[in-house]
């Protein structure tokens, strides 16, 4: 039982790492990123290849190039890869592209890097995937294998609150008023001289390293990774539980995080044996299908909302408040657009 | 140059499927503006109908047109009981995506639960194979290229002949002007979901007829070639959504000549990614088309 409460805890900090990067692009920003698993495993990867050392002793398993470094290095190596690929994959997709473009061809990038991998057994070890991959100071701390767990849950716990500290500062800083700015409307966030694309890109190299190191530190505990465990509809779930948390409220979005990847994806387990494990599969798949539509429909701005945020001096909030005047002037520019 | 021949042959079969598909796709998403990432999912849910029908002993083409039938009635079942509650609350564009989301997911692992996670099979009839300009086809090819052609033809048809393809037309470019003017607007949306259903239905029997079996996760990579294929026409564009699925389905399978067969699909997206480069609204798409833009 002890055993599968670590499991259980592992998933749902990931899951909240992972909320937290597709939060700031998704959530205060506005970015449809729904290759948001790509960095994910971008980070996975470069982890495990850092870690497992030169390929071709096994002889097992093939990756293109391999090195055993020690512990930190191979997560910042994956943040950075991780970031450098948002960028890379901002440039194309956000620079020129419509807001339900950019959507789409998110999903065909989330599709062709699953295939680029899965083709290309020399690379990294194709449909198959890495596995045996080591987990950092396992060897030399002499833990008992529970002794080890409640360890690197502890290190992820750790790295979970770095996250949620970078977040807090992004959200709360005149940054955090562009992104929302960017995702409220983006007409008037340009007349006000905010370079979108530019705000846009800075957050696909922050969620894009924040997922890597989400990837990172899973690869090391779970000590595996193929292309069948990041397929695009995994992303999906992320977004499940940004919304059913609350976009744009970091305590929601890990509120979130904890009742998709906690409740509705492990929960099932405690449900009595109803059948075959693909069944089982299958139940898990469909509650987070019909949580999500119930959770947008009673509460479409999530269980913890976005907080309102006012920033005027607090002459406009009051003669709001006494007059009863919207605060947001609503559909600047919507007239040009309708 | 024989490889090439055969491989176009290939390629006209695939996008003979992906034709129907791409524009019932594209015709719901521009009379509606909700961008259906569930019709995958409905597409295989329809296939797998198609694949009661056989089992009871009807005709495969008879299954087909079946299938095609409870793909549209679902369809509008769907929009009505589902979509059109929320677009009602306000949900918003992106809203709308997830909550097709959710709808895929349900749908998919709904399937899962009752047929399982094995492929299902169609009883192809046996038969030879017959040879047209240097390319070689199966007569059951045949026939699902000519559905294709067929539905391409139906649709012309529809949009530039009939009053209702013109009101199709007029909501899908301005949906509230053409309501002003008299265009009974909920008709309109609910014929889009029944035919872009209809074709779903029958693209995704036409898929399982030619790579003979049915599986629950068919959807999946079917809705992104579909989407590749309606974003390189041009979001919206019914004719363009033709002409994608062409240059995808013909891209998807001469590129494995040139490349090993597993990197193939990848060449043709990113195709679409470089044409997206150059022409950020795609072949098709005119100046009104950048100006519509969606409700964010």
């Amino acid at each position: 039982m002890s055993y599968y409460v670590t499991v259980m805890l592992m998933y749902v900090l990931i899951g909240v790492i992972s909320a937290w990067g597709l939060n700031l692009q998704f959530g205060e920003t506005g970015v449809l990123n729904f290759a948001f698993i790509v960095f994910v495993a971008a980070g996975a990867y470069t982890t495990g290849v850092l870690s497992l050392g030169h390929p071709g002793h096994g002889g097992y398993q093939q990756y293109f190039w391999g090195a055993a470094w020690p512990w930190p290095l191979p997560w910042i190596a994956s943040t950075v890869v991780g970031g450098l690929l948002g960028l890379a994959v901002g440039a194309i997709s956000l620079r020129r592209l419509r807001g339900d473009y950019q959507a789409m061809v998110m999903l065909v990038v989330s599709l062709i890097a699953t295939y680029l991998v899965s083709a290309n057994v020399g690379f990294l070890n194709g449909q198959v995937g890495l596995a045996l991959i080591p987990a950092p100071f396992q060897g030399s701390l002499h833990l008992s294998t529970l002794g080890y767990r409640w360890f690197y849950l502890g290190l992820t716990a750790a790295f979970t609150l770095l996250v949620y500290e970078v977040m807090r500062r992004i959200t709360n800083s005149p940054l955090g008023r562009r992104l929302r700015a960017v995702r409220e409307n983006e007409a008037a966030a340009v007349a006000l001289g905010t370079n979108v694309v530019a705000t846009r890109l800075l957050t696909m190299f922050v969620g894009g390293a924040v997922a890597a190191l989400a990837g990172a530190i899973e690869v090391q505990f779970v000590g595996a990774w193929a292309p069948s465990g990041w397929t695009y509809p995994e992303t999906f779930g992320l977004f499940a539980a940004v919304l059913v948390g609350g976009r744009g409220n970091l305590g929601g979005v890990a509120v979130g995080a904890l009742l998709v990847q906690g409740l509705f994806l492990e929960g099932t387990v405690l449900l009595p044996n109803i059948g075959s494990p693909d069944l089982i599969g299958a139940v898990q798949w469909i509650t987070m299908g019909v949580m999500i539509m119930v959770f947008m429909w009673f509460r479409p701005q999530g269980v913890i909302p976005e907080r309102r945020k006012v920033f005027d001096g607090g002459g406009a909030a009051t003669r709001a408040r006494r007059f009863r005047l919207p605060l947001v002037p609503s559909k600047v520019g919507g007239g040009a657009r309708g | 140059m024989n490889q090439v021949l055969s491989s176009l042959g290939f390629g006209i079969v695939t996008a003979s499927i992906l034709l129907p598909a791409a524009v019932g796709f594209t015709l719901q998403f521009s009379a509606t503006n909700v961008l259906n990432i569930g019709f995958g999912s409905q597409m295989t849910l329809a296939a797998f109908m198609g694949y009661v029908c056989t089992s009871h002993g009807l005709n495969l083409w008879l299954a087909l047109v079946l299938a095609g039938v409870f793909g549209a009635l679902t369809s509008v079942v769907l929009n009505r009981a589902l979509l059109t509650p929320f677009l009602r609350r306000g949900t918003t564009f992106f809203g709308m995506i997830v909550i097709t989301i959710a709808l895929s997911l349900v749908l998919e692992y709904s399937i899962e639960a009752i047929w399982g996670p094995q492929s299902v099979f169609y009883p192809l009839p046996p038969g030879g194979v017959v040879h047209i300009a240097g390319m070689t086809f199966t007569p059951d090819q045949l026939v699902i290229i000519g559905i294709g052609i067929v539905i391409a033809l139906a649709t012309h048809a529809l949009l530039r002949y009939t009053r209702t393809g013109k009101a199709m037309r007029a909501v899908a470019s301005n949906a509230s002007l053409a309501s002003a003017s008299g265009v009974p607007a909920q008709r309109i949306v609910d014929l889009a979901w029944l035919l872009s259903g209809f074709m779903g239905g029958a693209a995704g029997v036409m898929l399982g007829i030619s790579i003979s079996s049915v599986s629950f996760t068919m959807g999946d990579t079917m809705l992104i070639e579909i989407i590749a294929a309606a974003v390189l026409g041009g979001v919206g564009k019914v004719y363009g959504a033709m002409l994608g699925a062409l240059v995808i389905g013909v891209l998807l399978e001469e590129s494995a000549i040139v490349l090993s067969g597993a990197y193939a699909p990848i060449s043709a997206f990113a195709v679409l990614i470089l044409v997206l480069l150059v022409r950020p609204t795609g072949l098709f798409a005119s100046s009104a088309a950048s100006v519509k833009g969606v409700a964010a």
